[in-house]
């Protein structure tokens, strides 16, 4: 799916993102979230981060430092939907491991505990799966976020339910288009 | 203020750090992020200590003294964590110092001895396998080797203020980047080296041409002529186990000549020729109402950043080629005429202080010698070659003396090939900031007011400061120059220039501090007391030369007598003289870089 990375956020909505936050503390931070927030697979691309840098008159590299440096950013395309496994120490004692394991195999995705590769995106660009070190919801473990949601004491068969409810509304969506 | 170190009295300056304190008191405390001048990370734990009364141990370089403080640095506490600090350090570090650019030279490896480490205790954490990044034509980084001490990044921003590189990542995946990892060869980068200069292991050095150098001295038919630039004499010798700054101009030759090289000239004698039509260019400018201030074009460093940075004012820099590319279109035009030479058969082998001089050596419009040739010898474009074939840092030639076992102390000293060996105290000097400018000087005096100076020793313009600034009597007319130092000092300048107030007429920009003898291709270490011994040896130089002006070095006249005719003339233009480009970096990335 080459065609993806050509979804960069136009230069006009960078530059009203960028009149609110000018001279402001934080403003580098502030855009690339609200840049990121506005691009169709919320991630910043090259091109995106190269324009906010010049805008902003600060320097590329700084730029991709603090991108590079916060989770929170994607430099890759990303699913529609977003499931984010807690790993932090509680959810692992609670078998978070597990339910990444359960993710992955379940949406086809392999992925390699020595892989260093923060997030796995589906072929299809509907899932992508992240970790994060600690929701701060350790009574609730295991915690998985999914869209923004947080799901708590999470077991497989929840997961497979949650997996399932969303890909059922897409498919729901895809009839709905094919009929109209 | 009284403070005890290791149970001594010690009478200290107030505001300075424990670091400052011990290294005053002759007490060592070892460290390595810390580089002074340049950078104060507090990111290694090497340079801690212990405190009574401290909670933790403190890091020596970032704090300061305070009344009646009692500092242990050799306590047992401090001597372990310092030593656990280096093996964490080392559990990433890759173990193939044998075969190292910087075995024997590296701080790394200096810091596990000096600590007792005699064993790796801890594993690697760090899971990815970087690749080398080989896309400059002047430096290589080996992320594999890099400890994260940041000195490459606070010297490229802080110092040059140039910001090619800078830490990404995090955590584990911490590792210093270009803008999207894109490589040094595609980012703006000067190239000046600065960055291996300070690095304290392997991970930035020069992109080296050893090989290449070394294959064309054995191939038969080969004219392989070697030039030398002016800082190379004072740094080689430190490289080879001499004091710092050195002054080994013959011993130099004479090692050079034992290489193989058919002639051993000097970068010196195109120096020469630089200020000639440089003095020339600045009255005609003057005389003219061209562009002004003009400011000097011999520091490729500084020609990229301004054609990266500043490419509205590219007017202002002067159109003369630096000494090493006239050197080369020189060699393979005049001298080859002068000896019947096939200009094919000649092969410029330069050595310089510098790694951004190997990208000015491969810019596409420095073949100067080819067009001047193409149509007298009918050559084609596969036959097309360039000015200057390599160019050699001077730890590269250090490494060439070695490998041919030249006992560097103990050759004699040689004199320089003619006719291109010849030169004048005025381009020694071209080694050290100031240098040009006082040159040039030398020779506009002469040539605006027909008369000679009192004295030609313009001391205004010397010393190391960043910036320095003179008023220059011209017999009247009053000449307002400016040198500037480090890339950062020189943006300064052009700010001034942008916002119309340059008050100055001529200036002299070079990107190393120091200047070349301060270089990115110089010896490690090279710091300011290793600098200021190498512009004493430089002055010194000048001061011994018989000749002191570059209009008056013979060799030079009868150039223009036999070839060029007159300075800023036709043939000049085409040999002498190039252009420069707008290197804007809209993108961040710049495609197609490397020509």
């Amino acid at each position: 799916m080459e065609t993806r990375t050509k979804d960069t956020v136009s230069g006009n909505i960078i530059d009203e993102i960028i009149a609110r936050h000018r001279g402001k503390p934080g403003m580098l931070l502030t855009t690339l979230e609200e840049v990121q927030e506005q691009n169709q697979f919320k991630y910043l691309p090259g091109e995106t981060l190269a324009e906010i840098a010049g805008k902003l008159k600060i320097p590329y590299t700084q730029v991709y430092s603090v991108a590079t440096f916060y989770s929170y950013f994607n430099l890759k395309p990303q699913g529609k939907h977003a499931i984010v496994v807690c790993r932090g120490t509680a959810c692992h004692t609670k078998g978070s491991k597990a339910l990444l394991d359960d993710i992955a195999a379940n949406l086809g995705i392999h992925r390699d505990d020595n892989d260093t590769d923060s997030s796995y995106t589906t072929p299809d660009n509907l899932f992508t799966i992240r970790t994060v070190a600690c929701f701060g919801q350790c009574a609730q473990s295991p915690v998985v976020e999914v869209d923004g949601v947080i799901h708590s004491n999470v077991n497989s068969r929840k997961l497979q339910t949650m997996l399932h409810r969303v890909r059922g509304e897409e498919t729901k969506k895809e009839i709905s288009y094919a009929t109209v | 203020m009284k403070v005890k170190i290791n149970n001594q009295l010690v009478e200290v300056a107030e505001g300075i750090t424990i670091m400052e304190a011990c290294r005053l008191a002759g007490i060592h405390v070892p460290s390595l992020c810390y580089l002074k001048d340049v950078s104060q990370n507090a990111s290694c734990g090497v340079c801690v200590v212990e405190v009574k009364g401290a909670r933790s141990l403190l890091r020596s370089c970032i704090t300061g003294v305070t009344e009646g403080m009692e500092i242990m640095t050799n306590s047992p506490r401090a001597m372990e964590t310092r030593k656990v600090n280096v093996e964490l350090l080392l559990a990433n570090h890759p173990q193939d110092c044998l075969i190292c650019d910087r075995n024997g030279n590296c701080e790394l490896q200096l810091l596990t001895f000096t600590l007792g480490i005699n064993e790796r205790r801890f594993v690697r954490t760090r899971r990815e396998q970087y690749t080398k990044d080989e896309s400059s034509l002047s430096l290589v980084r080996d992320p594999e080797k890099c400890i994260l001490c940041g000195r490459c990044v606070a010297v490229c921003s802080d110092v040059q203020n140039v910001k090619a590189i800078d830490f990404s990542g995090r955590g584990l995946k911490t590792r210093i980047a270009t803008f999207l990892d894109a490589g040094l060869g595609h980012v703006a980068c000067t190239n000046c080296g600065q960055c291996a200069l300070v690095c304290p292991t392997g991970a930035i050095t020069e992109k080296s041409c050893v090989a290449e150098v070394r294959a064309l001295l054995q191939q038969p038919g080969k004219v392989v002529l070697v030039q030398t630039a002016p800082a190379v004499r004072v740094g080689i010798g430190e490289a080879m186990g001499m004091p710092y700054g050195s002054l080994v101009t013959g011993q130099m030759v004479a090692g050079l000549r034992r290489l193989g090289f058919t002639k051993v000239f000097d970068t010196n004698f195109a120096a020469d020729l630089t200020i000639v039509e440089e003095a020339n260019e600045l009255l005609r400018r003057i005389q003219t109402g061209g562009t002004l201030p003009m400011i000097t074009s011999c520091s490729p460093g500084w020609v990229k950043f301004i054609e990266h940075f500043y490419p509205e004012q590219l007017g202002h820099l002067s159109t003369c080629k630096s000494p090493q590319q006239m050197f080369g279109a020189v060699a393979k035009t005049y001298y080859a005429e002068k000896t019947g030479i096939d200009p094919r058969d000649i092969v410029v082998v330069s050595v310089m202080p510098c790694t951004a001089k190997k990208y000015e050596a491969r810019r596409p419009e420095m073949d100067g010698a080819y067009l001047y040739w193409k149509e007298r010898l009918n050559l084609t474009e596969e036959e097309r070659f360039y000015d200057v074939d390599y160019a050699l840092t001077t730890r590269e030639l250090a490494r060439m003396f070695r490998e041919a076992g030249i006992e560097f102390t103990r050759l004699p000293e040689e004199a320089f090939d003619n006719p291109l060996g010849e030169s004048t105290g005025a381009a020694v000097i071209f080694g050290t900031t100031g240098g040009v400018m006082e040159a040039a000087l030398r020779t506009a005096y002469e040539l605006y007011t027909g008369k000679k100076p009192d004295t030609i020793d313009f001391n205004a313009v010397r010393g190391l400061r960043g910036i320095r600034e003179a008023d220059i009597d011209l017999n009247g007319t009053i000449l307002k120059v400016a040198v500037a130092n480090t890339l950062k000092n020189a943006g300064l300048l052009l700010d001034q220039i942008k916002k119309g107030t340059s008050p100055y007429t001529f200036i002299e920009v070079m990107t190393c501090p120091g200047g070349c003898l301060g270089g990115g291709g110089q010896p490690i270490p090279t710091n300011e007391e290793i600098r200021e011994r190498r512009a004493a040896s430089i002055y010194q130089e000048d001061a011994h030369k018989m000749i002191r002006k570059s209009h008056e070095n013979p060799e030079i006249k009868r150039i223009y007598e036999d070839f060029l005719q007159e300075p800023l003339g036709e043939r000049s233009h085409h040999l002498l003289h190039t252009h420069y480009q707008e290197r804007g970096f809209e993108t961040g990335i710049i495609l197609g870089e490397n020509p």
